[in-house]
């Protein structure tokens, strides 16, 4: 990236071609964005004739749900499912994307084995684990079991492991993608540095976790920022394994604004909850540019 | 990396960090052109289902009708080609009404569907003249201003009551409010328990009368290899209140009383709450907790994994082609010798708000077309659901349906006790309620008795502003 950005004439072309995208933007997310944030200050229920027509109230909304120990609960829900998917389908793509940039026979195998998931359905993907996951016959708990586990096997139906089942199928669901990234990034890294390394005499150790993986910072940064929105937005497989449960166990932000929304046909509060799902993802996003961009420094 | 750059950089990660939250977050303002895409028509139906032979009144020369047309949305929810069966309903309804085009829109499960019309309506689209949706949905959908009674076209028939007095009552339970008529049934199941004959056979047990021989059997089917338990009875709860109504039901009160009403806290309920509890518990007969086994149940039962599940009617045409012993199907046993339950479920057909009255009255032919006998019993053939009409078990068709799988007239005759399935005001949230207190209670979270109480406690509250 080279830059000539200095005084030039002003040129429409770039702007034209933006044009259409500019266009879908303000029509699909920015409009929406400030009906939410107006609709958020107003209550406004479908199915309770009274409240059809909206009438303002200020930050009543925001003040019920941040007072409403559910609500909490759904916070808490989804920060146990982001810390539990991002870091660990981050490293999991990492460690397969270096698996297979090798050059070894049978590599096409591994990449289609950690890459498939990705290109399943989650809806169908996660029919298929609702099985695996089955109690006694269930290939995931047989599998468990071989290995010694003789914990509780109702993965779906418990309180404490119903979190944990959907972050499972999370995990294998998107390694194998953020894996694409890491390799892409794998394959076009220099190879003078390598070498350089290699006559320094850094070992396979050094030379990942003080050449690799720095050099793959843009890499990590761009995925931690998708991995971090997909944790925020793939609930297909929360509706097939838990719907939600047992007692909102596995109830997340967009799972609880999709209830909230549609099946409670509350304008008002999934409005609300709607500005605080974009609050976070842009604190998060800003905040992980600004701090990659000072280490660059 | 200069400014500019950096700018955009920063500006394009927002844009994806906008798109991804926005995109499923904000459907209620996605433009209404968006919603009742004209979907394709389904792929031409092969007419296999040799449409019932109608004779119905021949189209009273309508003379030079204005063409209209007509979108129904419908959901599937069985494993079965809707689309195809209502394809060959939708022409014969042409040839015989020529001016009125009917477009089918399949929109998913009865959550799309209704999703999709909140979705047209509220940003200010035209909905389908027709949809079917969960019956229960009624009090929601009367609320929104969604839909329109049907008092007016039912009058305006040659024997209004008759069609009417015509459904069997447990499903038009959920019609009714303000002493109007607001949905006529269509695919429509209950809650059945079906076994495996063979295996009681060959433990020398008869079908379950009461919830204690129920249990003893289940107990007794129970068996365990090595690591690998077959369980005498699946009972699925992740989604538990349909499945637990007859619970209740059977021990004497329904969960509800009428729309602003609930009774989570009765002490029958409760009773019931326990009673699921303790058939893992005391018994033995079922895995401990809360099983999300609602897709799985029946292929257990298929495949022998288990002797016992409860499920919707609408498996018995699966379950009876994969199973290779002989299938029993029954109400729940009650809680008393000799009594049983179930209850109903499934969609109506709703007219909607906001459509001509020409169109309502096309929709309204439609209607009056697709629940003649002999489409109902058609219909029930090859679906699985429930002939919802008396008369329907009088066609020819359906006598030499039954004739072969008797099952099918089991499930109709469990709906004798049945009590109304849930449908209050403000559902979505009352429901939601009751799941999380029930499966606290059996995942051991909480005792019957009090998360009832604390149900029957937020419940109310969550009815106070409908039901003052």
């Amino acid at each position: 990236m080279q830059s000539q950005a200095a005084r030039k004439p002003f040129k429409p072309l770039p702007y034209l071609l933006t044009l259409p995208t500019a266009v879908f933007v303000a029509v699909f997310t920015v409009w929406p964005v400030l009906l939410s944030i107006y609709q958020s200050f107003f209550r406004q229920r479908m199915n309770i004739a009274k409240f059809r027509e909206p009438s303002f109230i200020g930050l009543e909304n925001y003040i019920d749900l941040l007072n409403d120990p559910y609500f909490i609960k759904v916070i808490g829900n989804t920060l146990k499912y982001i810390i539990g998917t991002v870091p660990i389908s981050i490293l999991l793509g990492f460690l397969f994307a270096l698996l297979v940039n090798r050059k070894v026979r049978g590599v096409g195998f591994f990449r289609l084995a950690f890459f498939h998931p990705m290109v399943l359905p989650m809806v169908s993907a996660a029919t298929v684990w609702l099985f695996f996951f089955t109690p006694d016959y269930g290939l995931f708990n047989t599998a468990l079991r071989f290995l010694g586990y003789n914990g509780p096997q109702n993965w779906t139906g418990n309180p404490n492991l119903a979190i944990l089942s959907v972050i499972i199928v999370a995990i294998w669901k998107n390694s194998g993608y953020y894996m694409i990234f890491y390799l892409a990034g794998l394959q076009n890294l220099p190879t003078d540095v390598f070498e350089a390394a290699a006559l320094d005499g850094a070992n396979g150790w050094q030379t990942l976790w003080q050449i690799t993986f720095p050099l793959m910072r843009r890499t990590t940064l761009f995925i931690s920022t998708i991995a971090f929105i997909d944790a925020f937005r793939t609930v297909d497989h929360i509706f097939v394994l838990t719907s939600g449960g047992p007692s909102r166990a596995s109830t997340v932000l967009l799972f609880e604004l999709w209830s909230q929304r549609f099946e409670y046909q509350d304008i008002g509060v999934s409005a609300a909850i709607t500005v605080i799902f974009v609050v976070i993802l842009l604190a998060f996003t800003i905040t992980n540019f600004i701090v990659s961009e000072r280490k660059e420094a | 990396m200069s400014t500019p750059k950096r700018f955009l950089f920063v500006l394009l990660i927002l844009l994806v960090g906008l798109l991804a939250a926005c995109g499923p977050a904000a459907p209620a303002e996605a433009p209404a052109e968006e919603a009742p895409a004209e979907a394709a028509p389904p792929e031409e139906a092969p007419a296999e289902e040799a449409a019932p032979a109608e004779e119905a009144a021949p189209a009273e020369e309508e003379p030079a009708m204005e063409p209209v047309t007509i979108q129904v949305f419908y959901p599937v929810a069985v494993d079965a080609p809707i689309a195809a069966i209502f394809q060959g309903y939708i022409e014969d309804f042409q040839a015989e009404y020529p001016y009125i085009t009917v477009e089918p829109v399949f929109s998913g499960g009865y959550g799309d569907v209704q999703t999709a019309i909140q979705t047209t309506i509220d940003g200010g689209g035209e909905p389908p003249a027709l949809a079917v949706m969960l019956a229960t949905a009624i009090y929601d959908l009367i609320n929104a201003d969604y839909i329109v009674p049907l008092d007016e076209h039912i009058a305006g028939m040659e024997d209004g009551d008759a069609y009417v007095a015509d459904f069997l009552p447990a499903f038009l339970a959920n019609s009714y409010y303000d002493g109007q008529l607001w949905s006529v049934p269509f695919q429509r199941s209950a809650v059945v328990m079906y076994y495996n004959v063979d295996m009681f056979a060959e433990a020398g047990l008869e079908p379950p009368t009461s919830w204690q021989t129920w249990a003893e059997a289940a107990q007794a089917l129970t068996v365990t290899e090595g690591d690998v338990t077959n369980w005498g009875l699946h009972f699925s709860s992740d989604w538990p209140y349909w499945l637990f109504q007859p619970l209740a039901i059977g021990a004497g009160q329904n969960i509800l009383d009428d729309d602003c009403t609930v009774t989570f806290d009765d002490p029958a309920v409760i009773e019931a709450v326990q009673f699921y509890i303790d058939l893992s518990a005391e018994y033995g007969a079922m895995p401990a907790g809360v099983q999300a086994t609602w897709p799985t149940d029946p292929p257990d039962l298929a495949s022998g994994a288990t002797a016992m599940i409860v499920h919707s009617s609408g498996s018995l045409t699966g379950l009876l082609e994969q199973a290779d012993f002989e299938l029993g199907v029954m109400p729940y046993p009650g809680k008393e010798e000799g009594t049983t339950a179930s209850v109903p479920g499934g969609g109506n057909f709703y007219m909607m708000n906001g459509v001509s009255a020409e169109k309502q009255d096309a929709a309204w032919k439609f209607m009056e077309f697709i629940t003649q006998p002999d489409y109902v019993a058609d219909f029930s053939i090859n679906t699985g659901y429930i002939a919802n009409r008396y008369s329907a078990y009088d066609t020819d068709a359906m006598q030499a349906y039954v004739a072969d799988v008797p099952q099918a007239l089991l499930t109709r005759d469990a709906l004798q006790s049945a009590g109304a399935e849930l449908a209050t005001q403000n559902l979505g949230q009352v429901r939601g309620i009751f799941h999380d207190y029930l499966q606290r209670a059996i995942n051991g979270e909480m005792g019957a008795a009090e998360a009832m109480a604390a149900a029957q406690a937020e419940a109310e509250a969550a009815l106070a502003d409908y039901c003052e």
